[in-house]
């Protein structure tokens, strides 16, 4: 463990693993990104100017809109909300941190070199030029064949790992770190809404996880899903849409979380009807899963289908009425304070509006199916999705003096406001007027110029605004009048009972609102030994919350300070980034010529550097793994908290539990693409191209494992150090046959009977590709968990995990988990 | 083959672009009013509850910092209801409504026992194939009579592409190994106002690669004595129009108005 150094230290930023620091990270870092992808912006209004305009090539056009659109959605909206939950998402419900601090700074790096990797993907012969959407099959290699497309997809594959990883941190802490007394109805709204984002996001963003990775093993590794006539182009826009509808409100809750409370702070006025805005957000989050069919309703989906996702359209715009009339509500009666990030929030709810009328349109099918395509589309979900940022901005002002102790200019935010409102209703709303201009399209019907022109001279006033800001937060920052703690009249959550900026142990003692309200709670702290826990009297309590006996258990470190600096979550990541910056020039520098058998078959290496950067990815990935494991960093979970609904669950199991339903989402996407190929293919025209026998082996091999790890739980908790040996090892060796079974089979099918990844002798390719390629992610399932065992092996034999087994467990559900799904597709590939 | 003999076109015809053009309207008109009502409420009583530093009134509860969080019942909740419920009322009552004309639009109108023109669009990057019934085939231009209901069924030989056309309110999307159908008819009034030949716009709405921008066509209509002059001429010259990479050849038109053919 190191120790964390100065905020003027440039070290700190690398190493920091705190909350605070980590949202200031993400903050400036997607300021960064909307910069860019705000001058990609702005070349598409240039070449917008003149129907004939010709700034850009086609395809030059192509990756600027691309560009654009992924830049937006992924690397700014996103992120710039989650630099403010974390940095308040904490602070609002009492905790010190996030219940994983280096899994934290993990998504932030993964964040940081997936944006480093798709700026690099614009000069490996230019990036990705299929639309934000990728689309099948330009998305392929054989419609867009550069490297940077490539480099793209990798991009947002590794972006998509950070996600996860910060969904999961999230979700437990937000379930596992409430401060005592506060319910899970009790938090703030924007505390809400970051809840209800995760929870989306950690089921959307598997499937976009799933979906960019068939589409990486289409590109790197030659699979041939999306060329496939059989369905390959709808499977994508299934896996895309299926994630794509949550998408959006993951992108606009954090804004309206924030609506919500500046609304509230700037009238001085409690939220009306607060439980139905709750059960609306819930709502919705459920909802948005169900509607993703309603992006195609011109694909050929049937009337009963169409139907059904029309309806469940129309029933989540409903809960958004609700949302809209309790903010109107509230403001009544308020003394209503014009301030800049009030205007910002209010101004969000005025677009909002028109965005919501806008897609009542969408949700109607005889509109949609003209609406399809245009512009109508692109001004509509500006409005929702930068209409909701814009109460992000607002955030931005509003907690401003609160990061930096220092209150920004009034007057230049209110400059800021008129001007970016004035533009940004001019650039959209103009798109309403000229909505038959098809997306994407350059040379467009000149009847509809003017409506351009307006756009592209509203489009610079926009972009000029923001300039405004950033000149007011940097003077500010350097010489702005001090803000004290709490500049605000009416504010009510925690973050402003403590100082501005907050120390970095955020709190002076225990908060608590077991009263009613938030007080600091000194808790009696013996020599040695767990903290127990006091009332604001000064107490023993023994009422409510979990015992205090039940924790000695989980806090073996207790005299230990909690850690707040480490290096690996930026080498993991840089790493990682190395690895797929080498994959992405793989299937064009590495060429396999497949011969009678594996000796026979000849590789020719055009490019050295690509296939080297894999290596030392996957080196330096191996390595800061290990050095991660060993680290000795202390995150404690909150001491006494409110954990509904997960009570008894340890925080790391309830993180594991967490990424496992991830994980399902992501086999779920892979046995669903390969049964609705198959369907569409017609079922029964296709043999399982594995024989059974081998299959049926490995499927006893693999459970007779999940066994032993059984077995290795039961030694540790006996204290049998042998025991424990025995039951990993045995673990192990059953592994790597089931591996070695696999690797067997693949070399029979490949050189005997003529099947490889994107060839089948004996019936359709993509039959192959499939088969290859859900066995793979299987198989790379296996060699990770095999990894971690042969790690747990070692640590075993250094005489770790007697004392306290937990990493035994939670492998062990990890493995079980793996071999779960063995069962669902020893059926599928090799049965039927 | 089809049946040359065209049948008068129904009375009661309503073309794509017309229901379009009733639907827009009744949502565009209650749109602006629902929209201007709620947002001149909002301003309204924005303006009229500012802080204009005079002394709060007895019942204002300020919040204070570290209280729990909690909502605003009363009066305004109830209110808070009453609009849901009318917004809820007027949004389903608009989608039932244009559920109807959904259900007309996707049955298209009734021809009895007319021969509809079945034509398949095939979209390739950068351009659209138009296969005739008698397998000719042309490129860039769909040449139909009027007064009649064409039926299209939409694929894709390389990338998805989006054939439209926004003058005639159709739109279906092209895309490879599928065949979706849409369907227009232009009456014999329209391609006289437009002097005895109509022509529209087609543009594509999908981005299909760099020349997505420039991959527009155009569909004529003619009278329909003109359109079976010009029909008749094309017998039996069916494939040449084609090069090799085009699927302009009978067996595989035979076999794609099977496949595309609704249900």
């Amino acid at each position: 463990m190191s120790e964390l150094p100065p905020t003027t230290s440039v070290k700190r930023w690398l190493v920091t693993t705190n909350h605070k620091d980590i949202g200031i990270l993400y903050t400036i870092t997607a300021l960064f990104f909307l910069l860019f992808g705000g001058v990609l912006a702005l070349l598409i209004r240039v070449q917008l100017w003149d129907p004939m305009n010709q700034i850009l090539s086609g395809l030059a056009y192509n990756e600027a809109v691309t560009a654009h659109g992924l830049i937006m959605v992924f690397w700014f909206l996103s992120p710039f909300a989650f630099g403010f939950a974390n940095y308040f998402v904490p602070l609002q419900i009492g905790a010190d941190d996030l219940a994983f601090p280096r899994l934290n700074a993990l998504s932030y790096w993964m964040y940081l070199f997936s944006g480093v990797l798709l700026s690099i993907s614009f000069f490996q012969g230019g990036t990705l030029s299929a639309g934000w959407t990728i689309y099948a099959p330009l998305n392929i290699p054989a419609y867009t064949p550069s490297i940077g497309s490539t480099g793209a997809i990798l991009a947002l594959a590794m972006f998509t790992i950070g996600v996860t990883a910060s969904s999961v941190n999230f979700l437990v802490s937000i379930h596992h770190s409430r401060a005592e007394g506060m319910g899970i109805m009790d938090m703030p709204m924007f505390t809400w809404t970051i809840l209800a984002t995760v929870w989306m996001m950690l089921f959307a963003f598997a499937a976009l996880l799933a979906a960019g990775l068939i589409l990486a093993s289409d590109r790197v590794l030659g699979s041939v899903y999306f060329s496939a006539t059989e369905g390959g182009s709808l499977l994508w826009g299934h896996l895309f849409w299926f994630f794509g509808h949550p998408e959006v409100y993951i992108v606009f809750f954090p804004a309206l979380g924030a609506m919500l409370e500046l609304f509230q702070t700037f009238s001085g006025r409690r939220l009306v009807g607060r439980k139905w805005v709750i059960i609306a957000i819930c709502l919705v989050s459920v909802q948005s899963f169900l509607v993703w069919m309603h992006h195609m309703f011109l694909t050929t989906i049937n009337l009963e289908i169409k139907t059904l996702m029309m309806a469940t359209t129309i029933g989540i715009s409903l809960p958004f009425d609700l949302i809209v009339f309790s903010l109107i509500y509230t403001l009544i009666k308020g003394r209503i304070q014009f301030t800049t990030p009030f205007l910002f929030a209010f101004g969000a709810l005025l677009l909002f509006i028109l965005g919501g009328i806008t897609g009542v349109f969408l949700g109607a099918i005889v509109l949609d199916y003209e609406f399809r395509g245009t512009y109508w589309v692109v001004a509509h979900f500006h409005y929702v999705m930068f209409g909701g940022a814009t109460a992000l901005i607002g955030a931005a002002y509003y907690w401003f003096p609160k990061i930096t102790g220092k209150m920004y200019d009034e007057l230049l935010g209110k400059i800021h406001f008129v001007l970016f409102f004035i533009g940004f209703n001019a650039v959209y709303f103009s798109m309403f007027l000229g909505w038959e201009t098809p997306r994407r399209v350059f040379e467009y019907n000149p009847e509809l110029q003017i409506y351009h022109q307006f756009g592209t001279i509203g489009a610079f006033v926009l972009g000029f605004s923001f300039f405004i800001m950033f000149y007011n937060f940097a003077k500010s920052y350097v010489s702005g009048e001090p803000a004290g703690d709490n500049p605000w009249d009416y504010s009510r959550t925690a973050e402003w009972a403590i100082s501005s900026p907050p120390p970095l142990q955020n709190w002076p003692n225990r908060p608590s609102y077991a009263s009613g309200k938030l007080e600091f709670v000194k808790d009696y702290v013996p020599d040695r030994g767990p903290a127990v826990k006091t009332d604001a009297n000064g107490n023993g309590a023994t009422d409510g919350g979990d015992t205090h006996s039940e924790h000695i258990k989980e806090y073996p470190y207790w005299d230990k300070h909690p850690s707040h600096a480490s290096i690996w979550p930026l080498t993991l990541s840089f790493a990682v980034g190395v690895l797929f910056l080498g994959l992405t020039g793989f299937r064009d520098n590495v060429v396999f010529e497949v011969g009678e058998s594996l000796a026979s078959t000849s590789v020719t290496i055009s490019n050295p550097v690509y296939p080297i950067l894999i290596v030392v990815g996957l080196v330096g990935l191996v390595w800061t793994g290990v050095k991660w494991s060993l680290e000795d960093f202390y995150a404690p979970p909150t001491e006494f908290a409110e954990r509904w609904p997960f009570e008894g669950v340890e925080k790391v199991k309830l993180g594991m539990w967490f990424f496992i339903a991830s994980d399902v989402i992501v086999f779920g996407a892979f046995l669903s693409a390969a049964i609705f190929v198959r369907y569409n293919a017609g079922w029964m025209t296709w043999e399982p191209l594995a024989e059974p026998l081998p299959g049926l082996i490995n499927t006893f091999v693999l459970l007779t494992s999940s066994f032993t790890v059984i077995l290795a739980l039961v030694a540790a908790r006996r204290k049998s150090r042998q025991g424990l040996l025995a039951s990993l090892g045995a673990t192990i060796v059953l592994g790597f046959t089931f591996l070695g079974i696999k690797l067997w089979e693949w070399n029979k099918e490949i050189f005997e009977r003529g099947v490889t990844i994107s060839a089948n002798a004996h019936g359709d390719p993509i039959q192959a590709s499939i088969y290859y390629v859900t066995t793979g992610l299987h198989g790379i399932h296996v060699v990770i968990g095999l990894v971690i065992a042969i790690f747990l092996f070692v640590r075993a034999y250094q005489g770790h995990y007697l004392e306290d087994e937990r990493p035994i467990e939670y492998f062990g559900l990890y493995w079980h988990f793996v071999d779960i799904v063995w069962v669902f597709i020893f059926p599928l590939f090799y049965l039927f | 083959m089809i049946d040359p003999i065209i049948l008068q076109q129904g009375s009661d015809w309503r073309a794509q672009a017309e229901v379009f053009d009733e639907i827009f309207f009744v949502f565009l008109a209650l749109g602006t009013l629902v929209g201007t009502i709620v947002v001149a409420y909002t301003l309204w009583n924005v303006f009229k509850y500012r802080d204009d530093g005079s002394e709060p009134k007895e019942d204002f509860d300020a919040p204070i910092v570290g209280e729990l969080p909690t909502g605003q019942g009363g009066p305004k909740a109830k209110k808070l209801f009453l609009s849901f419920g009318l917004s809820a009322i007027v949004v389903i009552s608009l989608v039932v409504y244009a559920y109807g004309l959904l259900l007309y639009v996707e049955e298209g109108p009734d021809t009895s026992d007319a021969g509809n023109i079945e034509i398949t669009v095939e979209g390739y990057q950068f351009g659209w194939e138009y296969i005739y019934p008698n397998g000719y085939s042309t490129r860039g231009e769909m040449i139909v009579p009027a007064d009649q209901r064409i039926d299209l069924n939409v694929t894709s030989r390389d990338v998805w592409h989006n054939f439209g056309s926004s003058e005639l309110r159709i739109k279906s999307d092209a895309i490879p190994g599928e065949y979706s159908s849409t369907w227009f008819s232009v009456s014999s009034e329209d391609v006289e106002a437009q002097g005895g030949e109509a022509t529209y716009r087609v543009e594509c709405f999908e981005l299909c690669g760099a020349g997505h921008s420039a991959m527009t066509g155009q569909i004529t209509v003619l009278p329909q004595d003109e359109w079976e002059e010009w029909y008749a001429g094309t017998q039996g010259e069916n494939t040449s129009s084609v090069d090799s990479a085009g699927a302009g050849n009978a067996s595989s038109v035979d076999n794609a108005v099977i496949r595309g053919a609704p249900a």
